[in-house]
C-alpha cells in the first residue's frame, strides 16, 4: 500500500537523486564482502533509490505478529534446554529437535541472563499479491543487514529533504538506541563489545557501524580471553575490562574452540564456561539455531498457539513436511508446484524449484526426498508483490522481501524500518545479496 | 584509560602515520611539480637522493605520475593513502564515519585526478581539502583524549622523520619537535607507544645543535625509529 503525498516532483524524491546518495553510500563505505572462488572481493551493496513503503495499518499488523512470534520463539528455546514440554506434549517430534544442527546439547540447562534468547530477530516476510504479510524464515542466530536501511535513510534524508517533511514517514534512526538498550538490558556488568571475526567477514561494515553507534568496543578473539570464567577484554596498558555484554557475530560452533570445533582460529577458549556461569550475556545466545531450523519453522505456529494461547497473527507460507507421510504423498504428487528447501542451507542456497527440473532430474529428486525426508522442507510458491527498482532510467519490476528486525530486552519491540531485499533478475525469486540482490530502505508511514 | 587493545593501537598510531606520509609527500611533489613549469626539470633527482633512491624513472612526468598514483610504489601518495584507509577501516568506531568518510573522498579525489584532463595541482586541491577535513574530524568528533594522542604522535613522528630526510630548516624542525614532545609526554606508562627517554633525549641533544642537525641525520632517523618502547 503506498500512501506517500503525489505532489513530490521527481526531483524532491530519493529516485531523482540516486546518483547523489549512491555517491554519500560509496563515501561512507558501504560495502559487503563476498568470497568468490575463494578470493574476498568487497563491494558496495547494490542501493535501490525507490524505497519500500509499509502503511502505518499493515505495519500495526506486521508489529503485533512479530511480537507475539519472537515471544513464543523465545519460549521455545528456554524449554527445549529445560524442561522440554513442547516433546512430552507431543507438539513437536523430536527427532525435530535431535536431528536439527542447530540443536546444542552443550547448552542444556543454560540459562541465558533475563531468560532472553533471540535478542535480536531478522524475521524474513513477503507481502502477496493479495496484500497478506507471510512470513518466509526466521533467523535468531546472527541476522544481519540492519545497518544497510539505517545509514540509507540518513543519507537519502540529506539527498531528498523535501519528500521527509512533506509524508509521515517513521524516523528508523532510533535502531541504534534500540540495540544498545537491548545490549544493556542483558549486561551482566562490564563493557558492551561487538565480536567480529575481522574485516574480511561479509559484513564488517556493519559490525563495524553498529559498534560506533552504540558505542560499544568492536574486538577480535585475540582481544579475548577468560580468566575465572569472566571473559575480559586486554587494553595495550595490559589492564582487563571485563565485558558484560558479547554481541558476537561469529556463528556457535566456532565460538569456543574447547566446546565446539577445536579447529577454530576466531573463537574465544572457555567463553562457554564463562556463560556457563552467568557472567556474560552472548548475543544472541548459543544453540538459538534449533528454533530457526527450517524444518522447525513449521511447528512455530503451533508453538504460539501451545505457549501464548494464540491463534497466530502473520501465517507461514503453506509447508510440507516429507517426514509426515501424508505431506510426503502430497510433495511427490506436486513437487512441479513446490519450492523445496534443504534445512541445512541458508543465504538462498539449497533452494529448488520442482518447475525448473527435468523429468530426469525430478525423478531423482523425489528419490532424495524419500531417503532423506528430515533434510527437505516443501512450500507453496507465494507469488509474491513485485517491487519497482530502477534499472538504469527506467523502473523495472522485481521480486523483493522484508527482513523485519525484532529487539528483546525490558520489552520486545519491532524497529519501524527494515531491510527490503530484491532481486536483480527478473525471473528470480532469490533475493540475498550474497547472490547478487540489492537492498531499497523500508518506509514505514507513522500515520 | 580507554579500551585499546594493543593492535588497535597499532592501527591508530599507523593510521596518524600514513595519513601524514600522504600530507606531506603531496605538498613536496607539488612543490616539485611547480619547479618544473619554469626551473630545472631534473630538480626531482634531489628528492629521490633524500630518500637512498635510484632514478628509474627518466624525467620529471615520469617521477611525479609514479609517486603520485602508482600503487606499487612504496613512496607513493597512492600507496600511503591505501594504507591509511586500510588502518582507518578498522577503526570507525574509533575515529568515527565521518572522519573516515574523507580518506574514502581522498582516495576518490586521487582516482579523478589520475584520469583529470585538468591541470595536475588544479586537480590536487580537493585531496589536500579532504585530509584537512580528515584531521578537522579527528579534532571534533573523537573525545577519546588517548585516541587524538596517538594519533598525533604517528603524525608528528611521520612529520619529523620526513622532514629530517627532506632536509627541512631546522626551524620547522624544533617546532615539529616540540609539538610531538607534547603529545609525547600524555602517552600513558605501561604502553607501547611510551617514549623511550634515552632516544627522546639523543633527538633533543641533535636538534639542538642549531643548521647542524643535517651531520646526524642518520643518528636523529634512527633516534626517531627507536622512540618507542614498544
Amino acid at each position: 500500500m503506498r500512501e506517500l503525498k503525489n505532489e513530490n516532483s521527481l526531483a524532491d524524491t530519493p529516485a531523482g537523486n540516486a546518483n547523489e546518495i549512491n555517491e554519500l553510500l560509496r563515501r561512507y563505505g558501504v560495502k559487503f564482502g563476498i568470497y568468490k572462488n575463494g578470493v574476498f572481493n568487497e563491494q558496495f551493496f547494490p542501493f535501490d533509490p525507490i524505497p519500500r513503503v509499509i502503511s502505518a495499518e499493515h505495519f500495526a499488523v506486521i508489529e503485533k505478529g512479530l511480537i507475539q512470534r519472537v515471544t513464543a520463539l523465545n519460549m521455545f528455546l528456554y524449554d527445549i534446554y529445560h524442561e522440554k514440554r513442547i516433546i512430552k506434549d507431543n507438539i513437536i517430534p523430536e527427532d525435530f529437535i535431535y536431528m536439527s544442527s542447530g540443536y546444542l546439547p552443550q547448552c542444556e540447562g543454560i540459562m541465558p541472563p533475563k531468560n532472553i534468547y533471540s535478542h535480536i530477530s531478522g524475521i524474513d516476510l513477503v507481502q502477496g499479491k493479495d496484500g497478506k504479510w507471510y512470513i518466509l524464515e526466521d533467523n535468531l542466530r546472527i541476522p544481519s543487514g540492519a545497518s544497510y536501511p539505517l545509514i540509507a535513510r540518513e543519507l537519502t534524508r540529506v539527498a531528498s529533504p523535501k519528500i521527509f517533511s512533506d509524508n509521515p514517514i517513521a524516523d528508523n534512526r532510533n535502531y541504534a538506541s534500540l540495540l544498545k538498550d537491548t545490549l544493556d538490558f542483558s549486561n551482566c556488568g562490564g563493557i558492551n563489545a561487538i565480536l567480529t571475526p575481522g574485516r574480511c567477514n561479509a559484513a564488517y561494515f556493519e559490525h563495524s557501524y553498529l559498534a560506533e553507534l552504540t558505542e560499544s568496543v568492536l574486538v577480535q578473539n585475540h582481544e579475548l580471553f577468560v580468566e575465572n570464567n569472566i571473559l575480559y577484554h586486554k587494553t595495550y596498558s595490559g589492564e582487563k575490562n571485563k565485558v558484560g555484554t558479547l554481541y558476537r557475530r561469529i556463528s556457535d560452533e566456532y565460538l569456543d574452540p574447547l566446546t565446539f570445533i577445536p579447529q577454530s582460529l576466531i573463537g574465544i577458549p572457555n567463553i562457554m564456561e564463562a556463560y556457563r556461569c552467568g557472567n556474560i550475556a552472548i548475543i544472541n545466545a548459543i544453540g538459538n539455531g534449533v528454533a530457526d531450523d527450517k524444518g522447525i519453522y513449521y511447528f512455530v505456529p503451533k508453538m504460539i498457539k501451545y505457549y501464548l494461547n494464540e491463534e497466530p497473527m502473520l501465517s507461514n507460507a503453506p509447508t510440507y513436511l516429507p517426514f509426515y507421510e501424508k505431506d510426503k504423498k502430497y510433495i511427490l504428487d506436486h513437487i512441479d508446484k513446490l519450492v523445496i528447501k534443504d534445512v541445512s542451507e541458508s543465504g538462498g542456497y539449497g533452494v529448488t524449484f520442482g518447475k525448473e527440473l527435468s523429468k530426469e532430474k525430478l525423478q531423482e529428486f523425489k528419490s532424495v526426498i524419500t531417503n532423506e525426508p528430515r533434510r527437505f522442507i516443501a512450500q507453496e510458491i507465494i507469488d509474491f508483490l513485485e517491487l519497482p527498482i530502477m534499472d538504469g532510467e527506467k523502473a523495472v519490476m522485481r521480486k523483493a522481501d522484508l527482513r523485519a528486525f525484532v529487539l528483546s530486552g525490558e520489552s520486545t519491540r519491532v524497529w519501524s524500518s527494515g531491510l527490503t531485499r530484491f532481486s536483480r533478475n527478473p525471473d528470480s525469486f532469490v533475493v540475498n545479496s550474497s547472490q547478487g540482490g540489492g537492498f531499497k530502505d523500508t518506509w514505514v508511514l507513522s500515520q | 584509560m580507554g579500551v585499546i587493545s594493543v593492535e588497535h593501537s597499532d592501527r591508530i598510531f599507523w593510521l596518524g602515520r600514513y595519513t601524514e606520509r600522504v600530507f606531506t609527500t603531496l605538498k613536496n611533489l607539488e612543490k616539485q611539480y611547480d619547479s618544473m613549469i619554469d626551473d630545472d626539470p631534473m630538480i626531482y633527482m634531489e628528492f629521490l637522493q633524500n630518500f637512498g633512491l635510484d632514478d628509474i624513472y627518466g624525467n620529471m612526468q615520469n617521477f611525479v605520475s609514479s609517486f603520485l598514483f602508482d600503487q606499487n610504489n612504496l613512496h607513493s601518495v597512492a600507496y600511503s593513502l591505501e594504507k591509511a584507509y586500510d588502518n582507518g577501516i578498522v577503526l570507525r568506531e574509533n575515529i568515527s564515519s565521518k572522519a573516515l568518510s574523507f580518506l574514502q573522498l581522498a582516495k576518490d579525489t586521487l582516482n579523478k585526478a589520475f584520469n583529470s584532463q585538468k591541470g595536475l595541482l588544479f586537480s590536487l586541491l580537493p585531496l589536500e581539502d579532504s585530509l584537512f577535513a580528515f584531521w578537522g574530524c579527528i579534532n571534533e568528533y573523537i573525545y577519546d583524549d588517548e585516541i587524538i594522542t596517538l594519533l598525533m604522535c604517528g603524525k608528528y613522528v611521520e612529520r619529523l622523520d620526513l622532514y629530517f630526510r627532506l632536509k627541512y630548516d631546522i626551524k620547522y624542525i624544533k617546532l615539529e619537535f616540540e609539538r610531538l614532545c607534547d603529545y609525547l609526554k600524555k602517552v600513558p606508562e605501561n604502553t607501547p607507544y611510551r617514549y623511550n627517554a634515552k632516544y627522546l633525549n639523543d633527538l633533543s641533544e641533535i636538534i639542538d645543535i642549531k643548521e647542524k642537525y643535517t651531520d646526524r641525520l642518520n643518528d636523529a632517523v634512527k633516534s626517531l625509529g627507536n622512540l618507542f618502547l614498544k
